[in-house]
């Protein structure tokens, strides 16, 4: 019994790293975008600020639904952090860090959000919840084909043991590097950068599924952003960059991985949906197919 | 599929001015679409009746908020051509100067615009960082940064300040070097493309039926008209220039011919500064300024604006103030007429990229 109240104190504690870790790299990464488009942008506390401040204040409630998909989002967020591993030693539920554990838990914060999103009544954020399904779609196909190659060729789903995998014989990346491109398309489409922002799209959809929120609501939704963002990143660096052996690794591997994304998206325009579509399914899928198949082959 | 009102403006990311689009969609496809003017509208034409002749300088620059130069030069020709002033050379060439600048500008902000659309924002700000430093200069000549109240009946209201004709072909050589990593940025981006090429048709058969003028038109008739070459004003006819066009008006195309015009902004200019003569800015004209007035007549004024022909039609019964000014605006075509025939069709991800791309200025139709 106390093994499983630690574990759970562990993980509410790797959720809770996570999203300071995520916030601070986003504040970092906003002044480092600010630099490049020739602005100084906000300080780096400032997703902290903006976050605390709309905590803070009132919530207008759209119905039940509205108020019971943002607590099913950031709860199911929070269930898919604890799950996941630091390092290689450091992971709150041992034996319990399959992939595909992230993948379904992953979906109940996500489907929470587009609930929410659905419940306010809006029909921009309906738009935005049906264009990041469609998303969804797109970029999980390769992104799992990918997956199940590296899972082939590891002999494990375990992502500590993907992680000690690529500790003995090289990392991912370089043994793999389409999967490493196709996964790298992938993220950033998980992440919502640019070209594959089609379900914020401010000009077109007016931020789509969040559209209707304000206050607390919105706070709440800011923290789940934060963590699924910290998961997305995490589960990319411990597939590919042979995850971490201690601390300082994890976080340099991920300021890395984040920064890279977020600065290509800053140098990119927007597709629409449909270009989203057929952009992953084209060459992306056609890529880790090939790969998959030469893997089997060797 | 069911129908859905959805509202583009006056309070949204990707809307170009105070105005709103009414657009009914059906999944993505925008089946019916209508300009909702009036949010904007504080009765330029009216207003110009119930002020003097001179009053109306500090008026008629806010009927386009981001290009008001041009409205300080139409007033400035009909008003010169009812009352038969003589424009000093020096006058026409500071004009010139001036307005070729503006049209870069306004260029720079449609380019950046762009990326608003898009989503590109590093494009924005960049293409607002060069416009800053034009305004930075305006506010050297003229005092002002957007409204500048500088081109007035009889010339200019004062001379360049010393050493500014350094600092401007300073800016222009400096824009001249990175044009194509302007267009790099932006036009030539992969993903930008995809938004750009084969979208947001513009055929030559709308252009006649809708009296679009400017880049639009020069972009699918690939017809040269350009009021600075068929019917000249100021020193336009002394100055070497070409007028960019094309046959196939798609987005890219436009947004392409509008950076083509920049470089030939940037010639303008500098030829301008080559050339232009010493002397008086301003032609003398006696007598108290606020009872100024102008003999009975009508002129119809026009100047190539970075949208297309916009002139003033002004009426004088030979008062203190105009009797009647009717103003041509260059994107009331399709900023009107255009959103309700011609955006309908397009994907709800294209509305704001139509409307920058066609040149919409909201302000011009709400006058």
């Amino acid at each position: 019994m106390s093994v499983i109240l630690m574990s759970m104190l562990i993980g509410l504690g790797v959720a809770l790293f996570g999203f300071t870790l995520q916030t601070t790299i986003g504040g970092i990464n906003r002044k480092v975008v600010g630099r490049m488009q020739k602005r100084y942008g906000p300080k780096w506390y400032q997703e902290f600020l903006d976050i605390f401040k709309a905590l803070s204040k009132r919530a207008i409630s759209h119905g039940w639904i509205y108020d019971f998909g943002v607590i099913m989002a950031v709860g199911g967020i929070t269930a898919t952090a604890m799950f996941m591993p630091i390092t290689d030693s450091l992971v709150a539920f041992a034996g319990y860090d399959n992939f595909f554990i992230f993948v379904y838990l992953l979906a109940v914060g996500m489907l929470g959000m587009a609930m929410s999103a659905s419940g306010s009544g809006n029909p921009l954020a309906s738009i935005g919840v049906m264009r990041a399904l469609t998303q969804m779609l797109a970029y999980e196909v390769p992104f799992m084909v990918v997956v199940i190659t590296i899972i082939k060729v590891s002999g494990t789903s375990s992502l500590t043991g993907i992680m000690e995998f690529q500790q003995a014989n090289g990392w991912f990346a370089l043994s793999l590097p389409i999967g490493f491109g196709v996964a790298f398309l992938s993220l950033l489409g998980m992440l919502g950068k640019k070209p594959f922002e089609t379900y914020i799209a401010p000009s077109e959809i007016a931020s789509g599924p969040m559209v209707e929120y304000g206050g607390k609501q919105l706070g709440l939704l800011f923290v789940m952003h934060e963590i699924a963002t910290f998961i997305e990143v995490s589960l990319f660096v411990h597939l590919f960059l042979g995850g971490a052996s201690n601390i300082i690794e994890f976080l340099a591997k991920y300021f890395i991985v984040y920064t890279v994304a977020n600065l290509i998206s800053n140098l990119n325009g927007r597709f629409k949906i449909d270009q989203v579509v057929v952009f992953f399914y084209k060459w992306p899928l056609a890529l880790a197919v090939l790969q998959a198949i030469w893997v089997l082959w060797r | 599929m069911r129908e859905i009102k959805l509202f583009l403006g006056p309070q949204h990311p990707g809307m170009h001015g105070n105005t709103s689009v009414h657009m009914y969609v059906e999944g993505d496809i925008i089946k019916k679409s209508y300009l909702l003017p009036g949010m904007l509208h504080r009765g330029f034409e009216k207003g110009m009746e119930q002020r003097t002749w001179i009053n109306n300088i500090a008026l008629i620059p806010r009927i386009c908020v981001v290009e008001p130069d041009i409205n300080e030069m139409v007033f400035a020709m009909g008003v010169e051509t009812l009352a038969g002033i003589e424009v000093p050379e020096r006058a026409h060439y500071i004009r010139m100067i001036i307005l070729e600048l503006a049209r870069i500008s306004i260029h720079l902000m449609a380019y950046g615009g762009i990326g608003g659309p898009t989503g590109h924002y590093t494009l924005m700000y960049h293409a607002q960082a060069d416009r800053n430093r034009i305004l930075e200069i305006f506010e050297k000549i003229t005092g002002h940064r957007i409204y500048h109240q500088y081109i007035v009946p009889g010339g200019v209201r004062k001379d360049l300040p010393v050493g500014i004709e350094d600092e401007i072909n300073e800016f222009l050589d400096d824009l001249a070097s990175r044009y194509l990593e302007i267009r790099d940025l932006g036009i030539e981006n992969p993903t930008i493309r995809k938004r750009l090429v084969d979208h947001i048709l513009l055929p030559s058969e709308v252009v006649w039926e809708l009296g679009v003028t400017g880049v639009g038109m020069r972009s699918a008739t690939n017809k040269p008209y350009d009021l600075r070459k068929v019917l000249p004003y100021a020193r336009y006819d002394q100055i070497d220039f070409e007028v960019p066009m094309a046959d196939y008006s798609d987005a890219e195309c436009r947004v392409d011919l509008k950076l083509q015009e920049v470089v030939q902004c940037i010639g303008i200019i500098k030829q301008c500064l080559a050339k232009m003569p010493e002397g008086p800015v301003r032609a003398k004209m006696d007598g108290n300024a606020l009872k100024f007035r102008v003999p009975k007549g009508q002129v119809y004024a026009a100047v190539e604006s970075s949208r297309g022909e916009f002139g003033y039609y002004i009426v004088s019964d030979g008062g203190t103030k105009p009797y009647r000014v009717a103003v041509r605006g260059a994107s009331f075509p399709q900023g009107l007429l255009g959103v309700e025939k011609y955006l309908p069709g397009t994907r709800l991800d294209d509305a704001a990229l139509w409307f920058d791309t066609m040149g919409v200025c909201s302000p011009e139709i709400d006058r």
